[in-house]
């Protein structure tokens, strides 16, 4: 047959080449994506560890190996203090984040509550704000004296001295609590909203009552979603840098992440010291994330079947306005207060507790946004650039990588994919401030210190991870013979990538490209730890204006991060609707 | 141009048979040997197809010619050239191939329209625009898919989508074509419909074919060869018929269709090819008559393997080496009754007339046709 005789006529050329076929573009892409990350992620914390063990003399050059680091941990007059407020933060705000999420995750999921529809969305926003700038609102709202609330008070209800105080432990839990209720949110949500309904009306059928079918059915089925949210808020509290630093640390109460940023960054700067403290909260944090995926994520029974059921209502009778107030008091406290009182007070030129109309300007917003301005202060003008730049390398370098390491973990076999499967769990289990500081003390000799480039390297190792979930999310559900069979029509690796790949993972590429973009946008802890005069970041810029400058400069930039953010939230679901959450 | 000219001379000396070689094919998934030592040929145009259940490395073996995987040890060679061969660090990448394949789940690229999907091997290749054109409304047409070119493989039936896939793999006149159980996420009708219809359009184009599946009907259907495999190996490589008709063994005899197997030794060989059975039964042994597979010699362990079909069931005794039962169960098709036949221990399946009005409870007589009883390795 003529067409045969063409066709082998083509392969007798290529047969010649088949001698380089060992040296693919497959192979290649594999082990330097392996290398790069292997080598950001391992390196710091490997560095971590060394530096842990290295001790600076009384002269503060010289260092010896030893274990005296770690014997400060437990002997200094504050760490261990520290310790403790860590701990209680972190229990307080779990619990109240807790009963946010799973209160308003029933509501909205599984009750007739009026408007649910609308206040959906807007229960997630805490979650893309700044918890520093949350902290900073709250400090104007309720912090003592100069809160907003407790001069009204004063004022309208005849109440002497200060009717609430943010200015303590308790308000930093108040604050991380509300901030990270969206976390518990998303974990609950999603099982309560796809959880099969027959599974509860086949226990109905057996005669079990509303209460009994939710106790023994509806809770078990939701329990590993809750306890992997009360995990995953666990820690980030723990690594919370931002609302300790403004509502508690002022006032004597420090937490380990306040107490490394001082001992390592301060005058008399430890790195040593900073890198046993990292370990310690590290530890901490990796031990509780590997449990919750070595064991509670696996157990998420209701979450994997992918259909869409519509599950039962419930009707809650004259009850549902109080499920409504709740949730409207939820995003009271949680959004539209603290942004209201960032506006107020970012147009005053000083804040005094009350609201002045003749006073008011936008004289703060000229200095902290207006390059040319003669009096602009240009740690925050900076901020802004900085932030945008490292926002945007960092959301594409980091999605690159991404897409290239979830191909590797589900398209290849063997053990690189489960290293590298590995290696993208790690990052998460780490608070920014342990990373950064694992990236301080193992590039502080290079010439990327005191660059945008040690940030950037910061960013992306610590927040890759969110894109490689965004993307493999898609790409499990995305057949791996759609790929074959493009190598099967001749097409090579990199071409496979190029027109089957990547068009089918758009949606999943684009979402997590805008998800690190608004975190890159409001990123503090590891920014805090890395930055130098001139790379600042916008929240470091809100973090300079609030310890060198006053409150009214401070809300007018924590004002323009919060509508910046706000914009990439509704583009964010706009491209990704609700069921892309899954960070 | 040595290389090319040796592969000249190899595609003349293997023109006679052997135009698909696989040779002592080994591929390992960790300890585990998914394919132990297969080798077989096939030769140009024809349609082989490999047997057997989930786990047998009939997949493993199509994945392995097709590239997408590397083996462990042994060489496959198509048209001469080598394709893979570990000992000499030979692996010719996937898209070199020159292999049209079709997937389980068909793989039509969704985001692609059914002209776009069936184009794309073609402008991997470079053919002019108006030669792409022309191809796929032929290739189209073929397997009858001309009015649906614009639509999105998502707006596809399954078999639509199945024909689609089947129109992309042959577009670029490839070298080979591979199934990998295309016809699996069929329903039964649309099944039965596909098998005849993939196999004209593969008579068709003349491409050679290797097609996996674990349906034995599907097997018969379509094969010019078959080739049965059961955890890693072959078991046995023949035509259709004679993979029915004379199973080397238990295992193959059981795969394909439907058979009662009777373990016994051979007592004599009557004839060469020939010979006597000798199996257990509630009043004593009985000798079977039967033919002799291959390696049945006197004294050898047997199995006796009869098709149901091939059991003559009656109410009558009407001879002396008849068996005698009970029906336990007797289920009419209309064509046939679909009996089960109590024999001391054993449960014999058997297909009677209609005529012979066996009825549940009732006692019957087994007559075993010599011409029809084989025994086989266990």
């Amino acid at each position: 047959m003529s067409t045969q005789t063409l066709a082998d006529g083509g392969l007798e050329q290529q047969a010649v080449s088949r001698w380089r076929s060992l040296v693919t573009q497959e192979s290649v892409a594999t082990i330097v994506v392996s290398v790069i990350v292997a080598a950001a992620v391992i390196l710091p914390l490997f560095v971590l560890v060394v530096s842990s063990f290295r001790v600076l003399d009384s002269g503060g050059f010289d260092t010896t190996w030893g274990l005296d680091n770690y014997r400060t941990l437990y002997t200094d007059r504050v760490i261990p203090k520290a310790f403790l407020n860590t701990l209680a933060v972190s229990a307080g705000s779990t619990v109240l984040a807790t009963f946010f999420g799973v209160s308003l995750a029933w509501i909205n999921a599984r009750t007739n509550c009026p408007g649910r529809d609308r206040l959906e969305p807007f229960n997630l926003i805490p979650f893309f704000l700044s918890p520093f700038v949350g902290a900073i609102a709250w400090h104007n709202l309720a912090g003592g004296k100069t809160g907003l609330l407790n001069s009204w008070a004063r004022d309208y209800l005849g109440v002497h001295g200060n009717l609430l105080n943010v200015d303590n432990l308790l308000g930093v839990i108040w604050v991380t609590g509300i901030f990270f209720a969206p976390l518990v949110y998303l974990f609950v949500v999603g099982s309560l909203r796809r959880m099969d309904p027959s599974l509860e009306d086949s226990a109905r059928t057996t005669g079990a009552g509303l209460l009994r079918t939710a106790t023994t059915i509806t809770l078990p089925l939701v329990a590993p979603g809750i306890l992997s949210g009360m995990i995953i808020v666990f820690v980030t509290s723990a690594g919370e840098f931002g609302v300790p630093f403004k509502l508690s640390a002022p006032y004597g109460w420090q937490t380990l992440t306040t107490q490394i940023f001082s001992k390592a960054v301060g005058d008399d700067a430890n790195l040593y010291l900073g890198a046993a403290m990292s370990m310690a909260l590290g530890i901490i944090t990796v031990l509780l994330i590997w449990i919750q995926q070595a064991y509670i994520a696996p157990r998420s029974f209701t979450t994997v079947t992918g259909k869409g059921f519509r599950p039962n209502v419930i009707d809650l009778g004259g009850w549902k306005w109080l499920a409504l107030a709740f949730n409207v008091t939820f995003l009271l406290i949680a959004v539209v207060l603290p942004i209201l009182c960032l506006l107020v007070v970012s147009l005053h030129p000083v804040w005094q507790a009350e609201i002045i109309p003749k006073d008011l300007t936008l004289h703060n917003y000229v200095r902290t946004l207006d390059f040319w301005a003669p009096d602009h202060i240009s740690a925050a003008t900076n901020g802004i650039v900085n932030s945008f730049i490292l926002a945007f390398l960092g959301a594409t370098i980091a999605m690159i990588l991404s897409l290239v390491v979830s191909y590797m973990i589900h398209r290849t076999k063997g053990f690189g994919a489960r290293l590298l499967d590995f290696l993208c769990v790690v990052p998460v289990g780490f608070p920014g401030i342990v990373l950064a500081m694992g990236v301080l003390v193992t590039y502080i000799k290079t010439p990327i210190y005191a660059t945008l480039w040690i940030i950037l390297l910061g960013y992306i190792t610590r927040f890759f991870p969110y894109g490689q979930r965004n993307i493999s999310s898609v790409m499990l559900a995305i057949s791996e013979e759609l790929d074959q069979s493009s190598r099967m029509a001749g097409a090579s690796w990199f071409t496979t990538l190029r027109r089957i790949t990547i068009p089918l993972l758009k949606p999943g590429i684009f979402a997590g490209w805008v998800l690190l973009f608004i975190i890159f946008l409001r990123e503090l802890s590891i920014s805090i730890i890395l930055y130098t005069s001139g790379t600042e970041t916008l929240s470091v810029g809100v973090y300079y204006l609030t310890n060198y400058e006053n409150e009214t400069l401070t809300s007018a930039l924590s004002m323009t991060q919060t509508v910046m953010l706000l914009v990439c939230v509704y583009i964010f679901r706009r491209v990704a609707g609700r069921e892309a959450l899954t960070a | 141009m040595s290389v090319g000219s040796a592969i000249g001379a190899m595609d003349n000396k293997n023109a006679a048979g052997h135009y698909v070689e696989v040779e002592g094919l080994v591929k390992l998934y960790g300890n585990d040997r998914a394919v132990d030592d297969v080798s077989f040929s096939v030769p140009k145009g024809k349609f082989l197809t490999l047997l057997g259940p989930s786990g047998c490395g009939k997949t493993t073996t199509l994945m392995s010619i097709a590239g997408l995987h590397t083996i462990d040890a042994g060489q496959i060679r198509v048209g001469g050239v080598v394709y893979t061969a570990p000992a000499e660090g030979l692996f010719l990448p996937p898209e070199k191939r020159d292999i049209g394949m079709v997937f389980q789940s068909y793989a039509i690229w969704p985001h692609m329209t059914v002209a776009e999907n069936v184009a794309y091997p073609l402008e991997i290749r470079k053919v002019a625009r108006a030669e792409i054109d022309a191809r796929v409304a032929d290739v189209l047409k073929l397997v009858g898919l001309s009015q649906m070119a614009s639509k999105l493989a998502t707006q596809l039936s399954g078999g639509q989508q199945q024909r689609a896939a089947l129109a992309r793999a042959i577009v670029p006149r490839p070298r080979l074509l591979l199934f990998d159980e295309p016809l699996s996420n069929l329903d039964l009708k649309l099944r039965e419909q596909m098998r005849v219809e993939l196999k004209r359009i593969q008579h068709e184009v003349g491409i050679t074919s290797i097609y996996v599946t674990h349906d034995q009907a599907e097997a018969l259907v379509m094969s010019d060869e078959i080739i049965v495999m059961s955890k890693g190996r072959i078991e046995q490589k023949g035509g259709p018929r004679e993979i029915y008709a004379r199973p080397v063994n238990a295992y193959v005899s059981n795969f394909i269709g439907v058979a009662n197997l009777l373990k016994g030794r051979v007592t004599a060989v009557t004839a060469p090819g020939r010979g006597e059975v000798e199996i257990a039964a509630a009043g004593g042994a009985v000798q079977v008559p039967c033919l002799l597979g291959k390696g049945m010699a006197a004294g050898a362990d047997a199995v006796v393997s009869v098709r149901p079909e091939n059991v003559e069931a009656s109410r009558q005794n009407g001879g002396a080496a008849a068996l005698e039962g009970e029906v336990i169960q007797a289920i009419f098709l209309g064509n046939c009754v679909d009996c089960r036949v109590r024999w001391g221990d054993f449960e014999w399946k058997v297909m009677a007339h209609p005529r012979a009005g066996l009825k549940t409870g009732e006692k019957v007589y087994l007559r075993l046709d010599p011409e029809h009883t084989l025994a086989v390795l266990p």
